[in-house]
């Protein structure tokens, strides 16, 4: 073994390919990892935030899994807060504001110092493969590695341009050089292309903003940090502030919405109907009076504001404009422009559940390139391909996530079955399982999987297990049963009706009011933590509709369960409408489930494909 | 390759003409093995011999080139002499050549294969088949027409505005949105709620319909139920003496009044009996009037004020008025001959007391027992969303919802999850 050739390499330093990487060398692959330049690792390249909803639980499933995204926020936080209070502990969701330069330096710090993982700066150019199976990578600088199996990570990055105004630059986001070569490559490779959009608003001087007219948001206090590893965090170092766009703000856009490149046609990519820029949400929701604004801090090292909910590709006279039109930030000044980028990314479809390439096998993607959008989504498809490198470069049994145990499962099963139309987030009503796939058990969810492939450290394991132990002593003392006199002081202090006679503790847990802290308090559930307690408590106040999601999820495996032959011709069963005839032949589900979730497969083109089974086993 | 079936399509039996029909892509080949001259053309209906292995059969055939037919697949029929020997024959015929016997309802499963009908359509068509009256059929007929789909397509509508609004308060916490109050969506969901109960109602009209109308006779012996049976079925089909007891079993006949069935049932004369078969005849008497969906309590006393025991409602009426002396003691009751006279009076009244000339008139009759249970599911389920909005979280009630408009997607076939997430984006304006 030479030092070029590898086990596994990743391409591309950002979100995904650090959890690739990382989980690849931790499992024990002699891994490299590239990036066009160092200073890009784990660059947050858009908002300086981590989590949010249906991405907060996907950090805490990265965590339990192993994963470095929760641990590395952690140690970067800026502000703490949990989304969604008082809307159910479904959509519960921690969301961060974190420090750009230290989420970037400790993310390296890390990646530097792991044993089996090489980081070397460098431009991938071409992927090549070679006649024994293995794969050789080749730089800008002319320098070839191999590996028995590649993870292609390169975010925004490939033929990126970005765009404010008529000004057009062939470059990466925040002016980091782009990626010129490697799609001529993946193309040759058989994958087919497509390119997207997106836009990150402008970073102002935060002594250029008058916060007395913005409301103040605080983090609080009583947060959990993402990772279970982490201890105790604080969790409101630094604010964030509230304003909003004018009348005036509209006025100036609809003005210059000429040249605006979304609507004078200089952008080819798609963009997200979720992050509008600010010209694309005035124009669109035209009766709408004013638009929310947050100001978010950059780092600790810097006065840089980020300007969330303002993102746009307006040339930069007219974002000056713009942005002194809003609500105290009348005489702000802009550090960095906001630009939009457009890209190419590759077609997820041609992926299975692992993220390797159904017709290249050893070659893995993940991240942006595969049409998402988001770090979370990015990291989340980062440690499923590095897991499933490593597995490959051993010959294990490949490593899938459910849409029944994670978000990361939903995810990958959506991108690989639906075809992106536009950049793909995560949100919690993808989740047809939400109740069962809550941030605060991603741990009892996942951990024993991260277990059995190995990147669960002893520590973590036994966290775990300690937790699912004390739940389970807790829910054997469910039945005890509390006399009025016990209970009652308290269910009077917290408005609940005495019925005069002996409650069990579980009807005492699902009356709305009473919490599992509140009986510890009356001396039951000794010695149990308030994770464990959280969770017993949870279990009974919705014990009803968990019950109803499990049966959900019994039936749904019945249709996941049912495996399409490989070799069906769906073009000749006429019965299917032909968009559903040609989605089916292109991605070619594994079973009436997957099959269910193609765009342009409808519940009718499966029950026929039901009949049609039914019937073809019938005829042989 | 699809293989050729065949089978016999109409009834079994003695009949004048007999159906046997093969769908597949042989079928041609194999008719014209066996039928000469065969037609030239599709569509025509032409005569000709039909070779069998123990006689030739003059009978008739048409064609029709896929995707033309019933199935979709190039199709074969036979019209030749009712009774089972010949169809058997025929058919015997055409498996010597290549075809196999269908399985049951295998020519529609074709027909929905290659998208000749989808699932409201399929089961039109087998209410259709099984129409027994106009109105059954006119059912049958509605659901080809989709009208129930439309109807359900309008109402998932409702919940799926509530959904996604829901949806996007849980996803976007952070933006400014016009947040769902509980008072709006209980609102929505009850407006949704309210038609499902109206479409539910109409399903006691819609097996009417669909059934008729199931009358149990009772009374005691003698008054002249099984007479009334008769008069009413206008035959004797019923024996009729002056012996207490001489109906022992219960009897059920039908007959189409003006649009609709009705099943009547003649039962044994209730009476303290100690001999075994009778008894057990009053027994079947009570286990009918209870299952039956209107009773006619029947007595020849015009005195008699007695009201049969049943939860079921009751007509009392008053035969053998031709030897009344003095007028019966209860107006509301209907006073007949059975022996003499018209007893359209009874079919009348019954009509009128089911509100069968609704039927007519109402768009919409809820016949089909999947659809029904569907709807009762979603109602239940909505029910349950509405009582949840006061007392637990917006993601559980949320899901309730959803479920909800699913269970309405399973009667027309169409739920789908990214329905959710396109309505979220088109309503409402969302920042990251």
């Amino acid at each position: 073994m030479t030092d070029k050739n590898f086990d596994v390499i990743v391409i591309g330093a950002g979100h995904a390919g650090c959890e690739a990487a990382l989980a690849a060398a931790r499992l024990g692959c002699r891994t490299l990892l590239l990036a066009t330049n160092l200073d890009t690792v784990a660059f947050l390249a858009c908002n300086p935030s981590i989590g949010g909803t249906a991405k907060g639980q996907i950090v805490k499933e990265i965590d339990a899994l192993g994963g470095e995204m929760a641990i590395n926020a952690d140690k970067s936080l800026l502000q703490m807060r949990m989304l969604n209070r008082g809307k159910g502990p479904a959509v519960f969701s921690p969301r961060a504001q974190v420090d750009k330069n230290a989420y970037h330096v400790n993310m390296k710090r890390t990646v530097e110092r792991t044993p089996n993982l090489l980081l070397r700066q460098g431009e991938a150019t071409e992927i090549v493969i070679n006649d024994d199976k293995t794969f050789s990578v080749t730089t800008a600088v002319q320098l070839t590695y191999t590996c028995k199996a590649a993870v292609v990570c390169c975010g925004v990055y490939l033929n990126s341009r970005t765009l404010v105004g008529q000004c057009v630059r062939e470059s990466g986001p925040n002016g980091f050089a782009n990626a010129k070569y490697l799609t001529q490559s993946l193309i040759k490779l058989g994958f087919n292309v497509a390119r997207f959009k997106t836009g990150t608003p402008a970073r102002v001087r935060l002594d250029s903003i008058d916060l007395s007219k913005m409301v103040e948001q605080s983090g609080e206090e009583d947060v959990q940090p993402f990772s279970y590893m982490s201890g105790s965090v604080p969790t409101a170092k630094r604010h964030c502030y509230l304003t909003y766009s004018t009348a005036e703000t509209k006025r100036i856009i609809l003005e210059n919405k000429h040249l605006a490149p979304i609507y004078n046609g200089s952008i080819n990519g798609v963009g997200p109907r979720y992050c509008p820029s600010i010209e694309d949400k005035i124009v669109r929701f035209a009766d709408k009076e004013r638009h929310q604004i947050f100001l978010e801090p950059e780092s600790e090292d810097t006065c840089e504001f980020y300007v969330q909910g303002a993102s746009s590709s307006m040339p930069a006279s007219v974002q000056e404009q713009i942005y002194r039109s809003i609500e105290g930030l009348e005489n702000v000044e802009i550090m960095r422009d906001a630009y939009a980028i457009e890209y190419d990314c590759i077609d997820a479809t041609q992926l299975d559940a692992t993220l390797m390439a159904k017709h290249v096998k050893g070659l893995f993607f993940a991240g942006q390139i595969n049409g998402t959008s988001g770090y979370e989504e990015a990291a989340g498809q980062g440690i499923v391909a590095g897991i499933n490198a490593e597995r490959y470069v051993h010959g294990k049994t490949p490593f899938t996530l459910r849409r029944d145990n994670s978000y990361i499962g939903v995810l990958i099963d959506d991108i690989t079955t639906k075809e992106s139309v536009e950049p793909y987030r995560m949100m919690t009503s993808r989740a047809e399982h939400r109740l069962i796939l809550r941030q605060d058990n991603a741990d009892l969810r996942l951990t024993e999987l991260g277990r059995q492939i190995g990147l669960v450290s002893d520590e973590r394991y036994d966290k775990y297990l300690r937790k699912a132990r004390q739940i389970s002593i807790g829910q054997k003392q469910l039945k005890t049963v509390l006399s009025p006199k016990i209970y009652g002081p308290l269910f009077e202090r917290k408005n609940e009706a005495i019925t005069g006679a002996g409650l069990t503790l579980d009807e005492a847990l699902r009356r709305p009011n009473i919490t599992a802290r509140d009986l510890q308090e009356l001396g039951y559930f000794e010695g149990i933590d308030c994770d464990a307690l959280y969770q017993i408590e949870l279990e009974c106040k919705y014990r009803g509709y968990i019950e109803k999601e499990k049966e959900a999820i019994r039936q749904a495996d019945k249709l996941e369960n049912k495996t399409l032959p490989q070799d069906i011709d769906y073009l000749k069963i006429d019965g299917l409408r032909i968009e559903a005839r040609q989605k089916l032949n292109k991605i070619r589900p594994q079973n009436l489930g997957q099959a269910g979730r193609i765009l342009g497969v409808s519940p009718a083109d499966i029950q026929i494909l039901i009949v049609y089974l039914a019937q073809n086993i019938h005829n042989e | 390759m699809n293989n050729t079936i065949v089978a016999l399509s109409t009834a079994r039996g003695r009949a004048a003409i007999a159906v046997v029909r093969m769908s597949g892509d042989n079928a041609i080949e194999i008719a014209k093995k066996i039928f000469h001259p065969f037609p030239t053309q599709p569509n025509l209906l032409k005569p000709g011999v039909l070779e069998t292995k123990h006689f030739n059969e003059h009978a008739m055939c048409v064609y029709f080139a896929a995707p033309h037919s019933y199935t979709g697949e190039n199709t074969v029929e036979f019209h030749c002499h009712g009774g089972t020997a010949v169809s058997q024959a025929v058919i015997e015929a055409c498996l010597d050549n290549g075809a196999v016997m269908a399985q049951n309802g295998e020519f529609s499963k074709r027909a929905f294969i290659n998208g000749k009908q989808n699932l409201t359509n399929a089961e039109g068509i087998i209410e259709m088949i099984e129409a027994e009256t106009a109105s059954a059929a006119k059912a049958g007929a509605n659901l080809l027409e989709n009208k129930l789909g439309k109807r359900i397509v309008e109402l998932q509508n409702v919940l799926l505005d509530a959904v996604s609004a829901c949806e996007a308060a849980l996803d976007y916490p952070e933006e400014d949105l016009e947040l769902p109050t509980v008072q709006t969506v209980k609102e929505q969901l009850r407006t949704v709620a309210e038609s499902l109960n109206a479409l539910i109602a109409t399903s006691a009209l819609g097996k009417v319909a669909k059934y008729g109308i199931d009358v149990a006779i009772v009374g005691k012996p003698n008054v002249g139920k099984s007479s009334l049976l008769n008069a009413l079925i206008g035959t004797d089909r019923a024996i009729v003496s002056d012996i207490r007891g001489t109906t022992r079993d219960t009897l059920t006949e039908s007959v189409n009044y003006r649009d609709i069935r009705f099943n009547f049932v003649d039962t044994a004369g209730l009476r303290e009996s100690s001999d075994e078969i009778e008894k057990e005849g009053i027994r079947r008497a009570k286990k009918a009037a209870d299952s039956a969906d209107v009773v006619l309590h029947v007595t020849d006393d015009p005195n008699d004020r007695s009201v049969y025991p049943t939860i079921r409602p009751q007509v009392r009426i008053y035969n053998k008025c031709d030897l009344f002396d003095s007028k019966p003691c209860c107006v509301d009751s209907l006073v007949v001959s059975a022996k003499y006279g018209d007893v359209e009076i009874v079919k009348e009244t019954l009509y009128e007391m089911f509100s069968a000339d609704e039927i007519g008139s109402s768009d919409l009759l809820i016949t089909n027992e999947r659809h029904l249970d569907c709807l009762k599911r979603a109602e239940k389920q909505l029910a349950e969303a509405i009582a949840d909005c006061d007392k637990t979280t917006l993601d559980v009630v949320t899901n309730q919802i959803k479920q909800a408009w699913q269970t309405l997607g399973e009667i027309t076939g169409n739920s789908a999850q990214e329905d959710v997430i396109d309505r979220i984006y088109s309503k409402f304006c969302l920042g990251k």
